[in-house]
């Protein structure tokens, strides 16, 4: 017999942390762990039966914000044979409130009292067992960090799950609410609704959502009711809210010991005096962002002189890779052309630009990861709302943005946390903007080839602080042409901090790397192998002209001629205003909606050929003697031993790594046009699984529409300013 | 008893009981949830431009400065 148990609670209460203890690897998360806001399933590891569902985090079951309506629905209506209501025992007067809702759906239930091991730091003590015989519930004093109590919790959970024991009902209202509760309830009775005792409260507090649910007949007889007992409009809600926590604070009262009175300042309450300091919380803030950008991607480490861990990671994988595909080149040395061209320039080629990224986005992934753990994230969140209000939206919005250094997609679905419709609305556009890791290749890849002169770092740190002054002018039209609502409040509790596990973090990092190779292994894989044939082969392919021309009766043809050269022609005339107007930019550009990292694999194939004399014959002919002579060929003339040499030491390529591609810049010709591609990449659509997640929030064709365009229009009309501002000065 | 006055206005390490809310009703029922609840004690624990970093039932919640100035406590 196999039992699903869900997991309840208020947000931050160690929901997952208890999930992830009690599934072990077999969890079935999304790629990008973050926060929860959406249920996931896994099977509890000591007994594959049993289902385990983690929920979103939840104050009430009258949910405020879409993740809350997953978290109350999933309770009411897919029942549960049992939920673990994990109660955060450091703040346990304010989390058995929902205790007490969970308690009236009838649904069997078991409370996990969590983080146990800081509520004996502290002095305090309570009364497990008192606690489970008032509520009539099993209690379990767990610590899920460690996984202390969690076997016992099982045990308990399964048990009530078997029993089907509802529990019972606690004596929390008043004679005169439970008159008017008992009179709603035979009336929902009457008319055969299911769940009327849980129903019938909920009418009472004005439940917007059941009310829907109800017949219109039945809904104005509770008002009846109401009235009848209150007179007519009475607000029962603040009523019922107000003897639920009568009812707490009785519990709480002979069940908790407090060592000591009154709230003692933790050490949480001294790091937020300096974290949230009027004063210092942005300084502090912007000193944390750069150094999460130098760790990641910076070749002068904190001015060092080294190699930042992201680099220095991303050379390691890189030298690995050269030497896969050295074995790789020996096994199909002797194949047939077109094969040996699949599998180096196409496969190995591609999938390696895009696998020696991975250190870079790792390094940035952990380091958030940490942020998010550590209970940083919810006080920059509030710091910044004074600034994000500015522009017309909420400091809430700045989790998800923050995602969306990452992905896109757990971006795009952190979203659900906000409570206005405009917020989230704008917020879902604004994440597309957002550098994401995907997008860092191209980055990387266009300065160390087009900037490589320039201060790189400072190159690449400028995208990012670009994309978020577009994400603020955005946010500010949006808000005064667009989308014209309030914007919502700032509510959030502060969680305690906590110096994260290296459990936790080596988890998320482990999940990080699997999940970039499963997509490596998997999309872009495929898109490789999509990317070379467009590129090599052409209707003459299949009718045999190729064959009959070419000498070694090969059916590949020029790339010039591909299909590739086809869309990208068709495409490339649109850019001419931004520099880049050329058939293998364009087509890269459109490679990249269906992963980002596509542009690099784009490039890797399309420029890969090597420099041949009559070219750089005609690279250096552009130069006089005179200049010639400077860059390094003796008495200024041009000297074809020495050219390639010099051309890759040129002024171009100073500095420039093995990454860079030799023929770019024939194609995107200026710094002004480079960054203007750049800009392009960052801001436009984002690939199509982001696009599927804003298609889910935003839930309509239309408004999905509508916030796609607004992000073509944002990367077309940007990436053209910078071409042609940017043309005064930079080039 | 004491004239009420906006939580907006209470200043660092002061203690007062929340007595009404003038807002909407989703969040006024929000707050509710959150222990906001009439006759509840609720101290000021940080300021800064954005609002305020409050503590109600032993949990530290941020509220930005208009919403704390549609709370009343006396």
């Amino acid at each position: 017999m196999s039992y699903v148990i869900a997991l309840a609670g208020n947000p931050n209460c160690g929901k997952t942390t208890l999930f992830n203890e009690l599934t072990g690897s077999r969890q079935r998360v999304g790629n990008w762990p973050g926060v929860t806001v959406d249920k996931k399933e896994g099977t509890y590891k000591k007994n594959k039966e049993i289902l385990i569902m983690d929920l979103p985090g939840t104050y009430s079951l009258s949910p405020y914000s879409a993740e809350e309506v997953i978290a109350r629905d999933y309770i009411v209506m897919e029942k549960p044979d049992a939920v673990i209501d994990i109660v955060d025992a450091t703040s346990i007067e304010r989390n058995l409130y929902l205790t007490l809702q969970i308690l009236e759906t009838g649904i069997p239930t078991v409370i996990a009292l969590n983080m146990m091991d800081e509520v004996e730091a502290r002095g305090d003590k309570i009364n497990a067992e008192k606690l489970s015989e008032i509520l009539g519930v099993p209690v379990v004093p767990v610590t899920a960090r460690k996984g202390k109590g969690v076997p016992e919790l099982m045990a308990e959970a399964v048990e009530t799950a078997k029993a089907k024991k509802a529990p019972k009902k606690l004596p929390i209202f008043d004679e005169k609410l439970d008159a008017a509760a008992a009179k709603i309830k035979e009336a929902l009775d009457a008319a055969g609704e299911a769940d009327s005792g849980w129903k019938a409260i909920k009418l009472l507090e004005n439940d917007e959502k059941v009310a829907e649910r109800v017949s219109a007949e039945l809904k104005s007889q509770a008002e009846r009711i109401v009235a009848d007992s209150y007179g007519a409009g009475a607000d029962l809600e603040a009523v019922i809210a107000d003897q639920r926590y009568q009812y707490i604070s009785r519990v709480v009262k002979d069940t908790v010991k407090k060592g000591r009175t009154g709230h003692v300042e933790t050490r949480s309450d001294k790091a937020d005096k300096i974290l949230t300091n009027r004063i210092l919380a942005l300084p502090i803030f912007a000193v944390i962002m750069y150094l999460l950008f130098a760790c990641t991607n910076s070749e002068n480490f904190l001015f060092l002189g080294i190699n930042s861990p992201g680099i220095w990671l991303a050379g390691v994988v890189e030298t690995a890779w050269g030497w896969v595909t050295g074995l790789v080149e020996g096994l199909v040395g002797n194949a047939s052309p077109w094969v040996y061209s699949l599998v180096i320039d196409g496969i190995m080629e591609g999938i390696g630009a895009v696998l020696g990224f991975l250190p870079l986005i790792l390094v940035l992934y952990v380091l958030v990861s940490f942020l998010e753990d550590c209970g940083y994230m919810a006080r920059v969140a509030f710091v910044l709302d004074r600034i994000f209000r500015r522009f017309g939206l909420s400091g809430r919005a700045f989790i998800p943005l923050l995602q969306g250094f990452g992905c896109s997609v757990p971006a795009v679905m952190a979203t659900r946390t906000m409570e206005s419709e405009k917020d989230r609305k704008i917020t879902t556009i604004l994440c597309g903007f957002m550098p994401c890791g995907a997008k860092l290749p191209i980055f990387a890849l266009i300065v160390s080839t087009l900037f490589a002169d320039s201060n790189q770092t400072a190159v690449t740190y400028s995208l990012y602080i670009f994309s978020i002054v577009v994400a603020i002018i955005v946010s500010l039209l949006l808000n005064k042409f667009v989308y014209k609502d309030e914007t919502s409040n700032f509510i959030m509790e502060l969680p305690q901090y906590r110096i994260p596990t290296v459990k936790t973090i080596a988890m998320h990092g482990w999940e990080k790397v699997k999940a970039y190779a499963q997509k490596a292994g998997t999309v872009i894989f495929v898109s490789t192998i999509l990317i070379w044939f467009l590129s090599n082969f052409n209707i003459d392919s299949f009718n045999g002209n190729n064959a009959a021309a070419n000498e070694d009766g090969s059916i590949m043809c020029e790339m010039d001629d591909s299909f590739m050269a086809g869309l990208g022609n068709v495409l490339a005339p649109i850019f001419k205003p931004q520099g880049f107007g050329e058939w293998r930019p364009a087509a890269a550009i459109v490679t990249g909606w269906i992963a980002k990292e596509n542009v690099v694999v784009t490039f890797a194939q399309l420029y890969d050929e090597d420099v041949s004399p009559e070219y750089l014959e005609g690279y250096f002919s552009q130069y006089s003697p005179e200049e010639l002579e400077e860059l390094g060929f003796e008495g200024g003339t041009y000297d074809p031993e020495a050219a390639p040499d010099i051309y890759s030491e040129s002024i171009l390529f100073e500095g420039g790594d093995e990454n860079a591609l030799p023929t770019l810049h024939e194609d995107i010709p200026t710094k002004s046009a480079a960054y203007a591609y750049m800009v392009f990449n960052l801001l436009c659509m984002p690939c199509f699984a982001a696009v599927g997640a804003m298609k889910r929030e935003l839930k309509t064709w239309k408004e999905l529409g509508k916030a796609v365009g607004v992000q073509m229009l944002t990367a077309y009309v940007v990436s053209l300013l910078v071409n042609v501002i940017g043309g005064l000065f930079m080039n | 008893m004491e004239r009420l006055m906006a939580l907006a206005m209470m200043e660092i390490g002061e203690t007062r009981t929340i007595q009404e809310f003038h807002g909407k009703e989703e969040v006024k029922r929000h707050l509710q949830d959150l222990g906001f609840v009439k006759g509840e004690k609720v101290q000021v624990v940080g300021e800064n431009p954005s609002g305020m970093i409050l503590l109600v039932k032993g949990v530290r919640i941020a509220l930005n400065r208009g919403l704390a100035s549609q709370i009343m406590v006396a």
